[in-house]
């Protein structure tokens, strides 16, 4: 899963010369022209599995969701060098929340309602799709692509098929009905002929479900429910599936967080683990089969949705080969599973957690029924939006650490029976907050580094590279390159909001870039040009 | 979709009790400041005090008549040192001083067109239907919410994921204009993680008819209410609470019933109490910072992130230095309280919470 071959099959001689394009431009054109079905904006099935360095065709850039890159041409020595390549204005209010894809040299990035097509190598824009809706504008993930088309969900929970190529729309499905209270912000993961997208709605007491389309026709293929039906008796509702999962392509198996049950705030007419909800399910993408379901938070009763990613990494584990399954989830618990059956091989918490009196024998924390929300408050930690959210984290191979953003924190609790029992039932209210990267040993759960970044917290996501460095920002708006081993700053530049993305990065004619935003602005970051040509440092492969 | 009907109909019922003034939030931002010293009230003041001087007691005090209440001097000691939740601003001085003193404790505000006409409960100039203009008014109000507020707010206004209940809401409430929910929402509510928004006039309208016609709904409706009344915060033993206060929870070694405490539960009361009790909201840290020189300065820290560290000095002066090149001691008193979360218990806080209630 974490092999990012350099050189794919079929495509050896594309690679070698846009590498190198102010050597061999005739070379290139000659290539153009003479191959335009490798210019296609047309995504295979093995660029998915096997993405390219000068592509990012999925939401966590691979299926994994390690969000480690194997691009060493930015490293320790130059970092300090690394300066603007271009930057995008979206020119929205609304801030960047989304990863964007890059296939054949094009960024595809969105904010509600909006997706935008720009040119990976000068920033500039191609087109730009709006579709005004009502519905929660909350954030957006990004799109998902397949073959020449998109894959874009929106706010009244529709999914939107695009021709990558000019923004038209193919075809419009509709994921749930939004006047329910359902809505859509995730970015879809497309596995084989599958586009499998999730939705949000934890102000109603409605089931979360994933839901696979035909990416041709936008036919449902297959629903999978994370609880009964709403109304039955002593069940849960919820389990909301508002982020990208991951896959497993020897396994078979597609791994999704899901959210908190609703009620929300006051689980007593859902007794029990409420099942599966604040979970990490294991479903055959190719039916919709649940395989196996862990739940991280049973009967969470704080908000704490399990949807952050499920990070797969193959690896030892305590002397033994292991698939493994790996989430820092918003309880405040690191948990390892065994992927291929659900297992838990570690449970410990990263940060100040405070509801739970224990582990039980399954690996999970049993929540302290005193530590549910009451009519006079209860203290608790983390505070709801959980000790990290939606954000990705990232997997160093090379040093074990499982980097996450957390935001250590506090909050009061209260639900009472006036309350009721439909969507929040209760209320709670943010204390304090602060924002840190921690660095978790994976093998022990004992935090390697942490790496203060203010007050509030940063809510950046996290990119590790296989030279090295790891890209993330502050709570003021300072993007950060640290020493993965140590948590030391290494360079820094002020972006003017904080950031609310998970950094990507690709090589494009040589030249390694890394992409963030901030606020409405979309920044490519690389190493100055002339540098790049003298160093001509591609990609080391493996 | 229950709820959304739900609204409609209660638009509907409400459209002659709410009498929402046309363009009022138009109005109140718009107007030119008249005299000297209303533009620093509008800008420094009026976010909490209210653009009527109001203010939304008893947490932030009215400044009508404040005049008669308190000397010039008083008032300038107040406005260059804050108070409780009140921010020092030590930088209005000079003329910009005289003409805000001039301005508060000169004559009342003037009423606007827009509480003259409610008050007069003249009939609008209507093209078509008045009910109809309002229910439209709030349903895009709605929609404009929903986009923006619900996920926060919840939906309905009634509070949810980290946003308060806007319906019972002091400021939702006294506001009669309009214009200090329009002032929230475009100012922001910063270091609260409510951001500002830039809507305009029109969108702002539309949202704040919805917000308080949801206000006035649920105001109609007693009984079954959500959220947290004071009521609810009474189980705590106060003496228990006390013996906390002096003992393990260490409170006194920064704090006295008789000095900064004096009267607090006259000043905060229910959650807003208990909030500040737990974690003080804009609490500042003083820093000192040393130069290369030797030099010392101090201040109150007005930014400090890994890179560049920041204050104001006693003259109001924000003077800033890289990490890198200077020494810096933060003292941040405040940072207690933090410490503190990792040893109460429910009851303590609940104790605690009685104790304070009784310093009136």
């Amino acid at each position: 899963m974490r092999d990012l071959p350099i050189h794919v099959e079929g495509r050896d001689s594309e690679m070698t010369f846009s590498r190198s394009p102010l050597v061999f431009p005739a070379a290139l054109f000659a290539l153009i022209v003479l191959a335009p079905a490798l210019r296609a904006q047309d995504l295979e099935d093995a660029q998915l599995l096997h993405p390219a360095p000068d592509s990012w065709p999925e939401y966590h850039g691979d299926y994994s969701g390690e969000r480690h890159i194997h691009l060493t041409q930015i490293n320790e020595q130059n970092v300090s060098d690394l300066s603007l390549a271009w930057a995008f204005q979206t020119n929205q209010a609304a801030e960047i929340k989304s990863s964007p894809l890059l296939v054949d040299g094009v960024i595809y990035f969105t904010v509600p309602d909006n997706v935008w097509a720009i040119d990976a190598r000068s920033g500039q824009m191609i087109w730009h799709y709006n579709r005004p809706s009502v519905g929660e504008h909350i954030g957006h993930r990004g799109v998902a692509m397949y073959k020449g088309w998109l894959f874009f969900t929106t706010p009244d929970a529709h999914l939107i098929s695009l021709n990558a190529k000019d923004g038209k729309m193919r075809w419009d499905k509709i994921i749930a009905d939004s006047k329910k209270g359902y809505w859509s912000t995730m970015a879809p993961l497309v596995v084989k002929d599958h586009v499998i997208a999730g939705v949000g709605g934890d102000l109603d007491n409605l089931p979360g479900f994933l839901r696979a389309f035909d990416p041709e026709t936008g036919e449902t293929q297959w629903q999978w429910d994370a609880t009964p039906p709403a109304g039955t008796p002593n069940a849960p509702t919820g389990g909301m599936t508002w982020m990208t999962g991951t896959y497993d392509p020897e396994l078979n198996l597609v791994y999704w967080g899901t959210g908190n049950p609703t009620p929300v705030l006051n689980g007593k007419t859902r007794p029990g683990d409420d099942a599966y909800t604040c979970s990490i399910v294991a479903i055959d993408p190719d039916d919709g089969k649940l395989k196996w379901g862990f739940v991280v938070s049973p009967h969470d009763t704080h908000d704490w949705d399990a949807v952050e990613t499920p990070v797969l990494v193959d690896g030892e584990f305590h002397g033994q080969p292991r698939k493994m399954v790996m989430q820092t989830s918003r309880n405040g618990y690191f948990f390892v599973l065994d992927r291929t059956n659900g297992k838990d091989l570690l449970t410990a918490p990263y940060g100040p957690v405070d509801w739970a009196t224990g582990i039980d024998k399954l690996g999970r924390p049993i929540p302290n029924p005193d530590k549910e929300p009451m009519p006079d408050g209860r203290l608790i930690a983390p505070a709801e939006g959980g000790l990290t959210n939606y954000r990705a984290p990232s997997f160093d191979p090379k040093t074990g650490l499982f980097i996450v953003d957390a935001n250590p924190s506090w909050s009061i609790y209260f639900a009472k029976p006036a309350d009721g029992a439909y969507g929040w039932a209760g209320a709670d209210y943010d204390l304090w907050g602060k924002g840190t990267i921690e660095a978790i040993d994976y093998q022990t759960g004992k935090i390697r580094w942490t790496h203060e970044v203010g007050e509030g917290g940063s809510g950046a996501g996290v990119m590790t590279t296989d030279s090295g460095l790891t890209f993330t920002g502050d709570a003021y708006g300072n993007m950060l390159a640290l020493d993965t081993a140590t948590g030391k700053t290494l360079w820094h530049v002020g972006t003017g909001e904080p950031m609310q993305t998970s950094p990507i990065s690709y090589l494009l004619d040589g030249r390694q870039y890394i992409l963030t935003g901030s606020g409405g602005v979309l920044f490519a970051w690389a190493l100055p040009e002339k540098m790049v040509a003298a160093t001509h440092a591609p990609a080391k492969p493996h | 979709m229950v709820f959304a009907a739900a609204v409609c109909a209660a638009a509907f019922l409400l459209i002659q009790q709410i009498q929402l003034p046309a363009n009022a939030a138009v109005q109140e931002t718009e107007q030119a400041p008249k005299a000297p010293g209303a533009k620093t009230y509008l800008n420094r003041c009026a976010m909490c005090h209210g653009a009527q001087r109001q203010g939304n007691p008893p947490a932030v005090p009215s400044l009508i008549g404040v005049g008669k209440r308190m000397t010039d001097d008083q008032i300038t000691e107040m406005i260059h040192n804050g108070k409780a939740a009140m921010p020092p601003m030590p930088d209005i001085k000079g003329d910009e001083l005289k003409d805000l003193l001039k301005f508060l404790t000169g004559e009342e505000p003037e009423k606007t067109p827009a509480t003259k006409e409610e008050s007069d409960a003249t009939p609008q100039p209507a093209e078509g239907s008045n009910h109809e203009e309002n229910s439209e008014r709030i349903e895009a109000g709605n929609a404009i919410f929903l986009q923006n507020c619900g996920f926060c707010h919840g939906r309905d206004a009634e509070g949810g994921e980290t946003g308060p209940d806007l319906t019972r809401s002091k400021l939702v409430m006294s506001d009669t204009t309009g214009d200090k929910i329009a002032a929230v929402v475009r100012e922001g509510r910063p270091g609260n993680k409510m951001p500002a928004f830039n809507f305009s006039s029109s969108q702002m309208e539309r949202l704040v008819a919805f917000v308080r016609a949801r206000s006035a709904e649920v105001a109609a409706h007693p009984g079954g209410r959500r959220g947290v009344d004071v009521t609810d915060l009474q189980t705590g033993n106060a003496e228990a609470g006390k013996a906390y206060f002096n003992g393990a929870g260490g409170c006194s070694k920064c704090h006295s019933p008789t000095g900064d405490l004096k009267g607090i539960a006259s000043r905060f009361e229910g959650l807003r109490l208990e909030e500040q009790m737990l974690y003080p909201w804009n609490a500042k840290s003083k820093v000192t910072v040393t130069l290369p020189s030797g030099q010392q300065v101090s201040g109150t820290l007005a930014y400090l992130d890994e890179f560049t560290v920041a204050l104001r000095d006693s003259d109001g002066m924000y003077r800033s230095w890289l990490t890198s090149r200077v020494h810096y001691k933060v003292d941040a008193p405040q940072e207690a309280h933090v410490e503190q979360f990792t040893k109460y218990t429910d009851d303590d806080i609940h104790n605690l919470m009685a104790y304070l209630q009784t310093l009136r």
